[in-house]
């Protein structure tokens, strides 16, 4: 099955989810549901590639879908105006080949692996903050999931916001088109370079390390799903 | 130049980091980047410096816009056969009042260069050139999925002591865009805290990037200048 024939959801249309969508319509899929329910603001265009000056105080998901589609007018590019939630996450991604999430909260993150891991989907996950990025990838099999990794959310106050610790927004870029490249790589048949291993990466320093993610026992996400072979 | 209110406003989410600050943000505007190579494969390595506030963009690529570059970033099917560096300058002028953009004029004095040029030939010249000018600079080698940034502050071991010599070059894919927002991370980097850094290699192999300390070769010319 070719691209064109494959579809994703991508949540968030910012730091993460701008270069990811950008890179998944150049790579030729032929369906992209993106969603987002934000407007811009000004200090999202130091790193948020769909986004202008002009565009200031529009809706994202609707300004990203409209240039997306002038890139890849042959793909379906859906738009969805709304946050994830409880409500809407089952359908959206049931309806999908594989989730790119690049919200920019935990609990979204949550939901989003939570949902995945239930419908049997492959989810893309990632995350930035400062100068410092981290992508995961969860498929159904042995491999553990992201509350496999940290169990729950940490407290809203745990940890600074992008407004408090900054991003890095050529970071953003790099990590977003990983996601993407990711998505293509698990939509065409071959093995997710973050299946079961956390990517953390920090700039400044150049230095990447690699996490082992093992299935947790006791874990409530995969308590769902069949337990591996053996 | 002190940051003015639009400015802080505009680069809030970076101002906050120590690699970049406010004096980080002021060299960023301060800058002069000549960009070797516009392809489609380029294009999220040129946004992310114009979004960054580079304040000054000069795009060196005389081919036009190919099939190849369709879809990608900057590049919608309706501007295929236009001439690349102009066409790519107008989409990057409109998003930043902040930045100047457009094709190198032929006197542009660069205080650093960004290189994704098309073949390993091309590579060597354009960071020969950066070399000899005394600029930092930062060349792109795409490799099928992955490939590698070679950073190279001023001073520090040339592009030709650290490229690979056993890249095929092969035709970029979708990790091609991840790699060209490396080379603009890098870039932005140097830019915003100079001083005494080591010149590195970035290696990205399936999604994974792996970083090295870049090692000058014996009997390099680069060595000899230093020496000198």
């Amino acid at each position: 099955m070719s691209l064109s024939d494959r579809s994703a959801l991508v949540i968030g249309t910012g730091g993460l989810g701008g270069p990811a969508l950008y890179t998944l319509a150049a790579a030729g899929l032929g369906r992209i549901v993106l969603m987002d329910a934000d407007v811009v603001e000004t200090s999202n265009l130091n790193r948020q590639p769909f986004f202008r000056e002009a565009d200031l105080g529009a809706r994202k998901a609707v300004v990203a879908a409209e240039r997306l589609r002038l890139l890849a007018p042959t793909a379906r590019i859906e738009a969805i105006d709304a946050r994830f939630d409880a409500g809407n996450a089952p359908e959206l991604v049931r309806a999908v080949d594989v989730v790119v999430d690049g919200s920019d909260n935990f609990a979204t993150r949550f939901l989003a692996n939570d949902t995945a891991v239930a419908a049997g989907k492959p989810l893309v996950h990632g995350g930035i903050l400062r100068t410092s990025a981290q992508l995961l990838t969860v498929v159904p099999g042995p491999a553990g999931c992201l509350r496999c990794l940290f169990e729950e959310p940490p407290p809203h106050e745990a940890l600074p916001t992008n407004a408090e610790a900054g991003v890095l927004g050529a970071l953003a870029g790099f990590a977003g088109a990983l996601m993407a490249a990711e998505a293509v790589r698990l939509l065409t048949g071959e093995r997710g370079a973050y299946v079961g291993r956390l990517l953390a990466f920090e700039a400044c320093s150049g230095r990447s390390r690699l996490v082992m993610v093992r299935r947790r026992e006791g874990c409530p996400a995969c308590a769902a799903r069949p337990a591996p072979a053996a | 130049m002190t940051l003015d209110a639009d400015r802080i406003a505009r680069f809030s989410r970076q101002l906050v980091i120590p690699a970049v600050g406010e004096a980080g943000q002021e060299r960023l505007a301060a800058a002069r980047v000549r960009v070797v190579g516009a392809s489609g494969t380029a294009a999220p390595g040129i946004l992310y410096l114009v979004l960054a506030g580079v304040g000054t963009v000069w795009i060196d690529d005389p081919e036009q816009v190919t099939p190849a570059d369709e879809g990608q970033w900057l590049f919608p099917p309706t501007v295929v056969g236009e001439p690349r560096a102009a066409t790519a300058a107008a989409d990057l002028q409109e998003r930043s009042r902040f930045v100047h953009v457009a094709p190198l004029p032929p006197e542009g004095a660069a205080t650093a260069a960004l290189v994704f040029a098309p073949s390993a030939a091309q590579s060597v010249a354009a960071a020969e050139r950066a070399r000899r000018e005394g600029i930092p600079h930062v060349v792109v080698d795409p490799d099928g999925e992955g490939g590698g940034v070679v950073s190279v502050p001023t001073g520090a071991p040339c592009y030709s002591c650290a490229r690979s010599v056993v890249s095929a070059r092969r035709p970029p894919t979708a990790a091609g865009a991840a790699l060209a927002a490396l080379a603009a991370e890098e870039l932005i980097l140097l830019l915003a805290a100079p001083g005494p850094t080591a010149g590195r290699r970035i290696d990205l192999t399936r999604g994974v990037p792996t970083m090295r300390a870049t090692v000058r070769l014996a009997g390099c010319a680069c060595g000899a200048e230093i020496a000198r």
